[in-house]
């Protein structure tokens, strides 16, 4: 470590974690839409003066990792900096989410010297382009989603450009809302800014310095130990995406970690070419889920600054779906970068078995639905997220119904929503069966069926209806998902995953999730553990028989002796297709 | 008078008030884990044996209890039956779908386990629409089915919780009639009458709360109360809720969701006791125990409450004092991590086996390990003496795990381990002062709990705090709080209305009805109609915010539309105020009406002393080396809390010892005793260290 003392090492990086922090408690606070303040689709950092991240706030973990990416294109674009500027950026090609998330940056000067970046990322609720929101499969360029922001000076020197407010608030569906939410991030900046030159000046720029400098290594130490101490060689992750909603072929995605030493290079040679619909990731997103995933992996709770990530080369072909060209479309970059998670711990299971987890549902599914209330005449738009199944674990079951790696989010009460809107939420609940079985089972999916009462527009993207969640050591893969509307009538119709389409007053919507992975063998199981998953109706007594080879006596208790002889007798069978539709559930 | 019994996890505190008087007298008595009914009742004839007193002049007695809490965190409470809409049985076990907060890169963690195992969680063929009419009639047929599978499966209490049936009760209470009907031995709560409010999973989850632990409480309860009866003759006992007031024990059998967390609630109401006695409207309080640092914020001298809280991730939407807890204590473990960097807590030695210092088989360096080489412990006099610390194990843990690894002086780990708590503790206190919109340049700091006036300087340092009130009888502080605390009980309705929507009458008749219930309530209670005081408010927000706003209401015997309008414009400021920025031009929603129902107890003060300054040396006990920050050891003076006198001024550095615990005042600061017997601790402008102001 360098010369400072390790103590005030730590000390500087609480008060550069607390400056996040706060930063996104007043970002929270001061924001005006659902997505900030509640969802809390955001992050906020503190950056160094060439843009690596020293400290992030306790939020959304992928939206961070934009901002390092970002700073560096900003720094390379040669503006000019100066005291109470702040710069926004959307670009996905700059560094940048998808259009909808909007940074900012403020740079800190120390007498007179640039000294740190303070930034922050937030989800707007819409910045233009063909569709509400965003949400759409399908689209084909960058054009089509909204408007396209690079660096621009929105405030200089503390002053903010009208103009440069007009043009965006020209060119989108809520400007109240979402100018506010960037005055709130502004707001946030300042704040930030005041407290990173207070800090630097209680220690003086030399010795906070010494400490950032500390603080990046240290991330580093801890990372390359941890890689040290994996074998080294070439570990490869494979999964698929359903398709872009443009055509129906599926596209790849192919992770290949090689491990030297205390050195890490992950690639994507193998995967897709870039889609002509908007499931591209973005550069930064794709690094993003290597980086997610390495940290989960290693160590869940260190340090995480851009020291951690030095041992680690990301590498990736332009033109690939990992890494588009412009100008194609990237909104539904969500589906492959759950993609590169699950390929990536597909790959690191062979190097730690016991600190990956199976395949998870694996996708985001987003509805928007935008009609008129019947009562009132105003437009309405509806936004539904949710989760699905996460993956079985070494020694756990996967979580039932959650949200997804990287992503943060919490439902829509049944309550709120029909409250609010014209509909009848009729069913929420687990669907039996859906996690993967194996010695840890998968988490279960969930469904959501929900009932219109007026006319609406149904703008989506969602995935897993064509590629299941993979299991891990002979664990069982996971349910698909499916969107269907009015099931178990004649008009019962099965939906693509992207798109829009119009659903009509009196339709029913069922939305199926994912299900996930199971992680071992089902066959090794506690028989009480399967018992347990079937009196509270999670799996069916099919399963139990065929997948777990539990037998139950007439009172639901296990047949111990019974299934001792079809455990040692049978090999389990492998019901890929299996119909779960003709188990009986209790 | 007036005694007050907080039952903690170690020592069961009591304080008695002789209301005449303003005498406090306290006591401090093993809590019984075996039978906990045996410790109150062990504390309640110490204090009156110390104070000379007999129960014939007991006015007021008030019981806090963790029971509630622990139940939760051990996992044992009530076998529950669940009722539910047919179709969402699995609402409380889904929850919000998000992974814990804490969570964001571990795959390991999970939320805790739903309450209710899914075989236990029934649906029922019914629907109220959101407009509270009924879509889908009550099918009796299920309902009986569920209701038999509970009585062969012996659950000991029934929840029922059926979507909008805050907007109309009527299934659920027909579901009542018949559990009760058919399966009288189990106990019946109803989400319309436990958390009449919507979200679903927040309500059921409430409710089953209280399902969970009313068998437990109930029977805690019937245990004290026949044990104090057979001991003193009847005796009316109240109970500290969450919300930071209190209930009789009949009540509280009814509403066990109310106690959880009404331990800490002691320590806030106390810190707002302080603040309003030492005329201070913002303060923060400051537990520091063994394992944990709990922050509470007193705002113009009252608690804030949330209706956001909960318990170990499991959401309770009643009003509870607004806390947070951090992992930090006395008993935090230092600790060194692969990149060689140092780290203390969350991870804590607990009372057992305890700090290396203490002798009890811990060989980890902690806090008080490091406190006590420093040399800000005084070996012998922890606890007055009660618990004598080994410096040598104190060394040798810090040797071997900090000090040596690091290639460092011995005093220098441990001002290091000394410094990163405090960083820790100051980054929790910031991030909950932002959070509610404070400027924390405006709060005072008040220190209690074992550990907290050790740190409390060091802590202000880094917040820019420039006040600290060490309150006396800061080892009883709950009990205090408990003492001070009203009778309290709150009660909420859904109305979800836009404002254009809300007829004033309608208003004013759920007021009403909210009122004449707490009125009620409290007549049953006992308390006086003079000491009765209502308060309204309204929890509100803009169209298409997904959060609200308790907005104040001023009762009116009246409500038309011009009083509507002054509620809006409130609501419009208050916005500002916790937001920064308001919307005038937004449509506005009314969501619930809120009605709180307070029983006044007559309000206490400390007991005031004149004016008599107590020269140093008088409270001077001897000298001792302490090691500070770039000055190596100093010798200081150690001074005994109880020899100064009111209008004493100490300066710094020293240290002023008491029996429950230390303060520590560094350089630059200066500490002065007040009428009430607070150390006011303010840097020291005046240089009193060079003997300027006194």
């Amino acid at each position: 470590m360098s010369n400072v003392d390790a103590a005030t090492m730590q000390v500087v990086r609480y008060g550069l974690e607390a400056i996040a922090d706060d930063m996104g408690y007043n970002l929270v606070r001061m924001g005006r839409t659902t997505i900030v303040k509640e969802i809390m689709d955001i992050n906020c950092a503190v950056l160094d003066a060439s843009g690596g991240i020293l400290a992030q706030a306790h939020l959304c973990p992928l939206m961070m990792f934009s901002l390092p990416e970002s700073a560096a294109s900003l720094l390379n674009s040669g503006m000019d900096l100066e005291e109470g500027d702040i710069i926004i950026c959307n670009d996905p090609y700059l560094g940048g989410q998808h259009l909808l998330d909007m940074q900012f940056f403020s740079p800190v000067f120390y007498k007179g010297e640039l000294v740190a970046f303070v930034a922050n990322i937030a989800h707007q609720l819409d910045m233009g382009g063909s569709v509400p929101g965003g949400v759409a499969g399908g689209l084909t360029e960058i054009y089509q989603e909204g408007l396209r922001v690079p660096f621009l000076k929105l405030y200089r020197r503390g002053q903010e450009d009208r103009e440069h407010f007009n043009i965006i608030a020209s060119n989108i569906r809520i400007p109240e809302k979402t100018m506010e939410d960037f005055r709130a991030q502004a707001a946030t900046t300042v704040g930030g800014v005041r407290r990173v030159q207070e800090l630097v000046g209680k220690y003086g720029l030399e010795t906070y310095r010494q400490c950032t400098e500390g603080l990046l290594n240290y991330g580093e130490s801890i990372m390359r130990h941890a890689i040290h101490a994996m074998p080294d060689g070439i570990y490869t992750g494979v999964d698929y995406i359903d398709d872009d909603g443009y055509s129906d072929e599926p596209y790849k995605v192919q992770v290949n970690v090689h491990i030297r030493g205390d050195e890490m290079k992950v690639d994507f040679d193998g995967s897709s070419k870039q889609a002509q619909g908007n499931v591209n990731c973005t550069w930064s997103c794709s690094k993003g889920a290597v980086f997610y995933t390495m940290v989960g992996i290693v160590d869940p709770y260190m340090v995480v600054n851009s020291g951690t990530f030095r041992p680690i080369t990301v590498e990736s072909e332009e033109g690939l779906i990992t890494r588009p060209r412009p100008p194609g479309a990237v909104t539904a970059r969500s589906q492959t970068m759950t993609k590169i998670t699950e390929a990536m711990l597909k790959a690191m299971s062979e190097v730690l078995p016991k600190r990956v987890v199976a395949g998870s549902h694996g996708q985001a599914c987003t509805c928007s639905f935008t009609g008129v209330q019947p009562e009132s005449g105003r437009r309405f738009t509806y936004v539904e997220i949710q989760g699905g199944g996460a993956g079985a674990r070494p020694s756990k079951d996967g979580p039932d119904g959650q949200d997804l790696h990287l992503g943060r989010f919490m439902n829509t009460p049944v309550e709120a929503a029909e409250l609010e809107y014209p509909v009848t939420i009729e069913r929420y609940e687990f669907i039996p069966d859906s996690g993967g079985a194996g010695r840890s089972r998968g988490g279960l999916s969930l469904r959501r069926d929900i009932r219109f009462h007026t006319d609406v527009l149904w703008a989506r993207y969602s995935d897993r209806q064509k590629f299941s969640p993979q299991g891990l050591f002979g664990g069982k893969e996971g349910s698909r998902g499916a969107l269907i509307l009015n099931p178990g009538t004649p008009q019962e119709a099965r939906q693509k995953s992207k798109g829009v389409s119009r659903i009509k007053a009196g339709d029913l919507l069922s939305i199926r999730l994912p299900g996930s992975g199971g992680y071992g063998p089902p066959a090794e199981r506690e028989p009480e553990r399967v018992r347990w998953d079937f009196i509270n109706g999670k799996i069916s007594r099919c399963s139990a028989e065929t997948d777990y080879l539990v037998s139950f006596n007439a009172d639901n208790t296990v047949n111990l002796e019974e299934t001792g002889r079809l455990r040692v007798l049978s090999e389990p069978k492998t019901p890929k297709e299996r119909d779960t539709e003709s188990c009986d559930h209790v | 008078m007036r005694i007050s019994i907080d039952v903690g996890g170690t020592f069961t505190d009591v304080i008695l008030v002789d209301e005449s008087t303003g005498r406090f007298h306290y006591a401090k008595t093993p809590t019984t884990h075996y039978d906990l009914a045996e410790g109150v009742l062990n504390g309640l004839q110490d204090i009156l044996n110390i104070a000379g007193a007999s129960m014939e002049g007991l006015r007021y007695l008030i019981h806090g209890t963790t029971i509630g809490t622990n139940a939760i965190v051990e996992g044992k409470g009530a076998k529950v039956g669940l009722l539910t809409t047919e179709g969402f049985e699995d609402v409380l076990e889904i929850r919000r779908v998000a992974r814990p907060k804490e969570a964001a890169f571990d795959f390991e963690v999970d939320n805790p386990p739903p309450l209710v195992p899914r075989y236990l969680r029934k649906g029922v063929k019914e629907r109220i629409n959101s407009k509270g009419g009924v879509a889908v009639p009550l099918d009796e047929g299920s309902l009986r089915a569920a209701i038999d599978t509970f009585k062969r499966e012996r659950v000991e209490a029934i929840v029922i919780s059926f979507l909008f049936s805050f907007l109309n009760p009527a299934h659920e209470l027909k579901a009542a009639q018949l559990s009760r009907e058919h399966y009288p031995e189990a106990l019946v709560s109803l989400s319309s009458e436990i958390c009449p409010e919507f979200r679903e999973y927040e309500r059921t989850c409430t409710t089953v709360m209280n399902g969970y632990l009313g068998p437990v409480i109930k029977s805690y309860m019937d245990n004290l109360l026949k044990r104090l009866n057979e001991r003193y003759g009847a005796v009316r006992v109240h109970i500290m809720q969450s919300n930071g007031g209190s209930m009789t024990l009949e009540t509280a059998r009814d509403h066990s969701a109310h106690l959880i967390n009404s331990g800490p609630a002691g320590g806030a109401m106390a810190t707002a006791f302080i603040s309003r006695l030492t005329r201070h409207e913002m303060a923060i309080g400051a537990d520091m125990g063994g394992t944990t640092f709990d922050i509470s914020i007193i705002d113009k001298g009252m608690p804030k409450t949330t209706t956001w809280g909960g318990v170990t991730e499991y959401p309770i939407k009643l009003p509870m004092v607004d806390m947070k807890t951090i992992g930090a204590g006395g008993g935090s473990i230092a600790w060194i991590d692969q990149g060689g960097m140092l780290n203390v807590g969350p991870q804590s030695s607990g009372s057992s086996p305890g700090p290396a210092c203490y002798g009890w088989g811990g060989t980890l360096p902690t806090v008080t390990d490091a406190n006590v080489v420093v040399g800000r412990l005084n070996p012998s006099y922890f606890l007055g003496g009660k618990i004598p610390l080994y410096p040598d194990k104190a060394r040798e843990a810090l040797l071997k795990h900090v000090a040596g690894p690091m290639n460092i002086s011995l005093e220098e780990a441990a001002l290091s381990i000394i410094r990163i708590v405090n960083a820790n503790m100051a980054k929790g206190i910031s991030g909950v002062s932002v959070q509610r919109g404070y400027d924390l340049r405006e709060f005072i700091l008040v220190p209690f709990g074992g550990a907290a006036a050790n740190h409390a300087v060091d802590i202000a340092e880094e917040l820019d705090i420039r006040k600290i009130v060490v309150p006396p009888m800061a080892g009883n502080f709950s009990a205090v709080g408990l003492a001070v605390a009203d009778v309290q009980h709150d009660y909420v309705r859904t109305i979800a209305k836009k404002q254009e929507e809300v007829d004033p009458a309608e208003l004013l008749n759920m007021f009403r009805i909210m009122e004449d219930e707490g009125v009620r309530q409290l007549r049953e209670e006992n308390v006086d109609e003079k000491n009765i005081r209502i308060e309204w408010s309204a929890d509100m927000r803009y169209e298409g915010q997904s959060w609200e706003l308790n907005t104040p209401v001023i009762k009116t015997a009246s409500l038309g539309a011009s009083e509507l309008r002054d509620v809006i414009a409130a609501f419009h400021a208050l916005h500002k105020q916790v937001y920064s920025y308001n919307e005038p031009r937004e449509h506005v929603e009314f969501i619930n009406l809120r009605v709180r129902a307070i029983g006044k107890n007559a309000s206490l003060s400390l007991p005031e002393e004149p004016t008599k300054p107590t020269p140093l040396s008088e409270g001077l006990k001897e000298k001792r080396p302490i090691y500070f920050k770039e000055k190596g050891f100093v010798e200081v003076p150690i001074y005994e809390r109880d020899r100064f006198g009111t209008g004493s001024l100490i300066p710094g550095p020293c240290l002023i010892e008491e029996q429950i615990s230390t303060t520590l005042i560094p350089h630059g600061w200066v500490g002065e005793i007040d009428k009430f017997r607070n150390i006011l601790i303010t840097p020291d402008e005046q240089g009193c260290d060079k003997g300027g102001r006194s």
